[in-house]
């Protein structure tokens, strides 16, 4: 440890030192006056003995050298002298920094706020979420039903304090407007089981989960300081929701919601469906299977071993309770962290982005280096005559490493609030792959990412310069400043920056690149519908009141017949699902009547509910048959479960398939034919089966970056449901919006109306995550290109500065300006070329990354490596053309003078 | 360490009598100066001037180590005490001084 101690031991001032020198001196006098000689005599005789006092004072400190301290304050002060003489090399370089470490810095705190942090509940890395799949129905998540989960907690040893979680959206009113919120609906000892201690009035206690209790609210946060001004007598209040009133008794403390956010929290039994589902569970054991569940991993339990038991438990469910588990074939269940499940969808895009910034970051090491290194050039007298004046090589190695420190340490200062400003952008960008967003903050985790980020970044640039510092003195002076040639090593170790630096943009282009053709692709693909002009709006009946589901209907068709009459409305119909809005789930078996599946061909379609006019209102033409109509047969609403009724009566329900499910028919027409679900068609006729009626062309009602599934609607008025209004307007469809507002309240003003977008913007929702994360590519690969060409551009200028004699001497003798033109531009193509050969390999690795976001498009993909590896050439020519033409503009006899 | 040239052998020749003189207990500069007088019987007279950067050097070396106190006449001094490394440094370079001594004696004997 000899050098630590050297650099970093306690060293004695140069007071100590002089105290030191005094003592023995006195000592000496001492002695010799105790010896009889006198004052005078003593000290004289003593300082002769000793041989001076100031030169044993000097040796001293030679022998200690500087203090550390005190040669770094040195190459601090040369450092910023250097730095502030040559502003442009040194804003470039802290420009470039502050681009690449700000980029790191950006994503770290994201990766640290989402990946890192552990969930921020009491021992949130223990917290584990039962889930539920069936492999051979194609269900990746089936829920938890109410009796799973009262089974669960009586059986479950691994898993301990279950709780259930599901949201809905309720109006609550007397409070000014009719006011939709999210609302959470959890078990009673959900907050308790979290931590969460309520900042105001009380959470909720096991008895606000008896059925029939009193309901009660707690309001979120975020819900209570916008609407309720944050005022605390608020707890206490009564708010009529579902027809019923809601005592509100607590609030929570800001804390990130999970698994998100909700507006209020009620306990189980207050919400009107989870508490009607409830009394009905005898019926199927999958009652309600809308629940999330999560619970505490018991202490000596491994998830692994969780998983087995819920497995094992999930299993029997299906055996003991066949009939009810007839959609859900293979099912079984299994535990996994919280936090993983929370973080799973952003976890490749992360690392990605982690992948990305960190090639930027290398660019940027490599540019800097280089802007470093055509800097030493310049100052390589100033380094002989340090060298001549007795520095040593390390010791000049530590002030080009000081140096870059410094910059790049400014450069990360400056990155620091790229990074803060970006934050909030990317923030909302990773809000579109999970709900951990809440986290993300540039905290003291990030600020030292940043400071080693920093350091790291000076001492790997700086060391390239400091390295080629070698050459001899004699050499070095001779040479002098302004005409200094490079050394051969270092204009190839400059040239074999700008390679690389090449090759990693390259890589980075190719993945932009295939991100843009996969982007052109999504959003070409035709919707199979007419988006123009067409307004969709979502609105809720109160169905506490509108106790039944004819009576919602009813009022879904006064105010579409109204709507018809307005001004500036072509048409307008009903429907449970506006197209664009969801994902495609996975399509549910079905059973057609007179055709039986075979090899193994399953027969599974996605079902939707739509008014009469919805085809029409979008545009799609009936291929065959005809549109719901206002004269269907309406069924009888059902009977309560309780009474022994008769069997229903076989009113026929009406369906429209499009094409993909026509071919389930084999061939033959299905107008007229039936189909069922595969409990009601168990039930023979007895059971709800549905007649094709017409027949549509496939269109995107989901997401489009996937094949259109076989797909049925069924007719709201004879199956119920709705709740979104499409309409076409004869114009600007924003238009409309207030005609349908105004609409809506005339008929009923407790009504809201929400979600007003053209399905215009509901397409463009749907292409923004990846038009943001092409954007996101895009720029980083076109600012590594910009640095990249700079630094070409750079190299390729310097060595024409060089080699003016050179092209001077051969214009003398008959070239031609174009065959230097060739010399100069060669050079810099041949650096480009080199680069991207060398960059294919990473190109093709790079894009493994990004494989995973594409859309219709491969990653080997030749003509976009072509064009990209086109763009750098044509990129490189016109980042040379200005070193070039100052080549060209040479005067040879000018050239030839001058030395 | 086996050969040592003439320069060396003045300046390690300090640095053993210093390491030395310090295993009788830690002691500042003026007592090691006095007590390799006394040892030496006044043979070898160590300019006192260059004692220090002696010490310095060890110290810097880690063979011995220092520390402000108070001497015997109640005066602010620095002590030098033999530290770990310095004692096997001592013991080495006393094993190589010896084979040294040893060495130069045989020649001697055989020519004399």
């Amino acid at each position: 440890m000899g050098w630590f101690k050297r650099l970093f031991g306690k060293r004695p001032t140069n007071a100590d030192i002089q105290r030191e020198l005094d003592f023995h001196i006195a000592m000496e006098r001492a002695a010799r006056e105790t010896r009889g000689v006198n004052p005078a005599e003593a000290r004289r005789t003593a300082l002769v003995d000793f041989g001076g006092v100031s030169r044993a004072y000097e040796d001293v400190r030679d022998v200690r050298g500087m203090t550390f301290r005190e040669s770094l304050m040195q190459d601090l002060r040369i450092g910023l002298r250097m730095l502030v003489r040559s502003p442009g090399y040194t804003f470039a370089a802290i420009a470039i920094l502050a681009l690449g470490i700000g980029a790191n810095t950006a994503m770290f705190s994201v990766i640290n706020g989402v990946l890192l942090e552990p969930l921020p509940f009491r021992d949130g890395q223990q917290l584990v979420l039962v889930q539920h799949s069936a492999s051979r129905s194609n269900v990746a998540d089936a829920g938890v039903s109410i009796n799973e989960l009262f089974a669960y907690r009586t059986r479950l040893t691994s898993v301990r304090n279950l709780v259930e979680y599901h949201q809905m959206n309720f109006t609550l009113l007397n409070q000014g407007d009719p006011d939709r919120v999210d609302t959470g609906v959890v078990s009673a000892n959900f907050f308790d089981m979290l931590g969460i201690k309520p900042l105001e009035g009380r959470t909720f206690i096991d008895t606000d989960d008896d059925l029939g209790a009193p309901a009660v609210l707690v309001l979120g946060y975020e819900y209570w300081r916008d609407k309720f001004g944050g005022d605390k007598s608020v707890v206490g209040r009564v708010l009529q929701m579902n027809d019923k009133p809601h005592t509100i008794v607590g609030v929570l403390p800001p804390y990130p919601q999970y698994p998100r956010r909700n507006d209020v929290y009620m306990p189980t039994s207050a919400c009107p469906f989870r508490s009607g589902a409830e009394q009905q569970i005898a019926q199927s054991h999958r009652t309600f299977a809308a629940l999330r569940v999560f619970g505490r991993l018991a202490e000596d339990r491994t998830v692994e071993q969780a998983t087995a038991e819920i497995a094992t438990v999930a299993e029997s469910f299906a055996k003991d309770h066949a009939p009810d588990y007839e959609a859900t074939r293979g099912f079984t269940g299994q535990a996994q962290y919280l936090g993983e499940t929370l973080v799973s969808g952003a976890r490749a895009m992360l690392y990605t982005l982690l992948g990305i910034t960190a090639l930027v970051l290398i660019i940027t090491c490599a540019n800097v280096a280089n802007l470093a290194l055509a800097r030493t050039v310049r100052r390589s007298r100033e380094m002989a005559v340090r060298m001549a004046l007795g520095a040593g090589r390390t010791r000049i190695m530590r002030q080009l490493v000081t140096e870059s420190v410094l910059l790049s340490s400014i450069g990360g200062l400056a990155g620091l609030g790229l990074a803060w400003l970006s934050l909030d952008l990317l923030v909302g960008f990773m809000g579109r792959f999970t709900p951990r967003t809440g986290q993300i903050d540039i905290d003291g985790t990030v600020l030292a990412f940043t400071a080693v980020a920093s350091v790291l970044t000076g001492v790997i640039f700086g060391l390239a310069p400091a390295f080629s510092t070698g050459r001899g003195l004699t050499q070095a002076i001779r040479d002098g400043g302004a005409q200094a040639g490079e050394g051969g090593g270092r204009q190839r170790a400059r040239a074999v920056l700008v390679v690389a630096q090449v090759a990693v943009s390259f890589a980075l282009l190719v993945g932009a690149a295939l991100l843009l053709k996969s982007f052109h692709r999504l959003s070409s693909v035709p919707l199979g519908f007419n988006s123009e002009s067409v307004m969709t709006a979502s609105i809720t009946g109160n169905f506490s009141r509108a106790t039944s589901q004819a009576e919602f209907t009813r009022l879904q068709q006064n105010i579409i017949d109204r709507l018809r009459t307005t001004p500036g409305v072509r048409s307008a119909a009903a429907t449970n699902l506006v197209p664009q809005l969801v994902t495609q789930p996975v399509a549910p078996p079905v059973v057609i009547e007179g055709v039986t599946a075979t090899d193994g061909r399953s027969l599974q379609a996605l079902a939707s509910g739509a008014s009469e006019g919805f085809f029409e209102t979008l545009d799609i033409p009936l291929l065959a048959g005809r549109d719901f109509s206002r004269s269907d047969p309406v069924p009888p609403p059902p009977p309560p479960a309780s009474s022994g009724a008769p069997p229903l009566a076989p009113t026929p329900r009406y369906a429209i398939i499009n094409q993909s499910m026509a071919k389930f028919w084999n061939g033959v027409d299905p107008i007229g034919r039936r189909f069922a679900r595969p409990a009601q068609a168990a039930l023979g006729d007895r059971g709800i089966w549905f007649t094709v009626i017409g027949i549509v062309p496939d269109f995107h009602l989901y997401n489009v970056d996937t094949s259109v599934a076989p797909q049925y609607f069924v007719s709201i008025q004879q199956i119920g449901g709705g709740g979104r209004l499409i309409v076409r307007a004869g114009g600007d469809p924003g238009d409309v919006a207030q005609t349908i507002r105004t609409t809506v309240h005339s008929i009923d003003n407790q009504i809201p109306v929400e979600e007003l977008l053209t399905l215009g913007q509901l397409h463009g929702q749907q292409l923004a995550t990846p038009a943001v994360t092409t954007a996101l590519l895009a720029i980083f690969a076109v600012v590594a290109l910009a640095v990249t060409l700079a630094g070409l551009a750079g190299l390729v200028g310097t060595s024409v500065s060089q080699r003016t004699r050179e092209f001077g001497l051969r214009m003398a003798l008959g070239a031609s300006r174009f065959s230097v033109l060739r010399l100069v531009l060669g050079q810099g193509l041949m650096l480009t070329v080199i680069g991207l050969v060398l960059g294919l390999g990473g190109a093709y690795v790079f894009s493994q990354l990004v494989t995973q976001f594409l859309f219709e498009t491969t990653r080997t993909d030749i003509l976009v490596y072509a064009g990209t590896a086109l763009v750098f050439v044509i990129a490189t020519l016109a980042a040379s053309a200005g070193p070039a033409r100052r080549a060209t503009g040479i005067d040879p006899l000018k050239a030839l003078r001058t030395e | 360490m086996g050969r040592i040239d003439r320069s060396d052998l003045l300046q390690g020749t300090l640095d053993l009598l210093i390491l030395r003189t310090l295993t009788l207990g830690p002691e500042h500069g003026w007592g090691i100066s006095q007590r390799i007088q006394q040892m030496t019987t006044d043979v070898l007279r160590v300019n006192q001037g260059s004692l220090y950067p002696a010490l310095h050097r060890l110290e810097v070396q880690g063979w011995i180590e220092s520390e402000w106190g108070l001497s015997a006449s109640n005066r602010e001094a620095k002590f030098y005490r033999l530290t770990k490394a310095g004692h096997r440094h001592l013991e080495k370079e006393t094993a190589n001084w010896e084979r040294l001594v040893g060495a130069v004696a045989r020649v001697l004997a055989a020519t004399s």
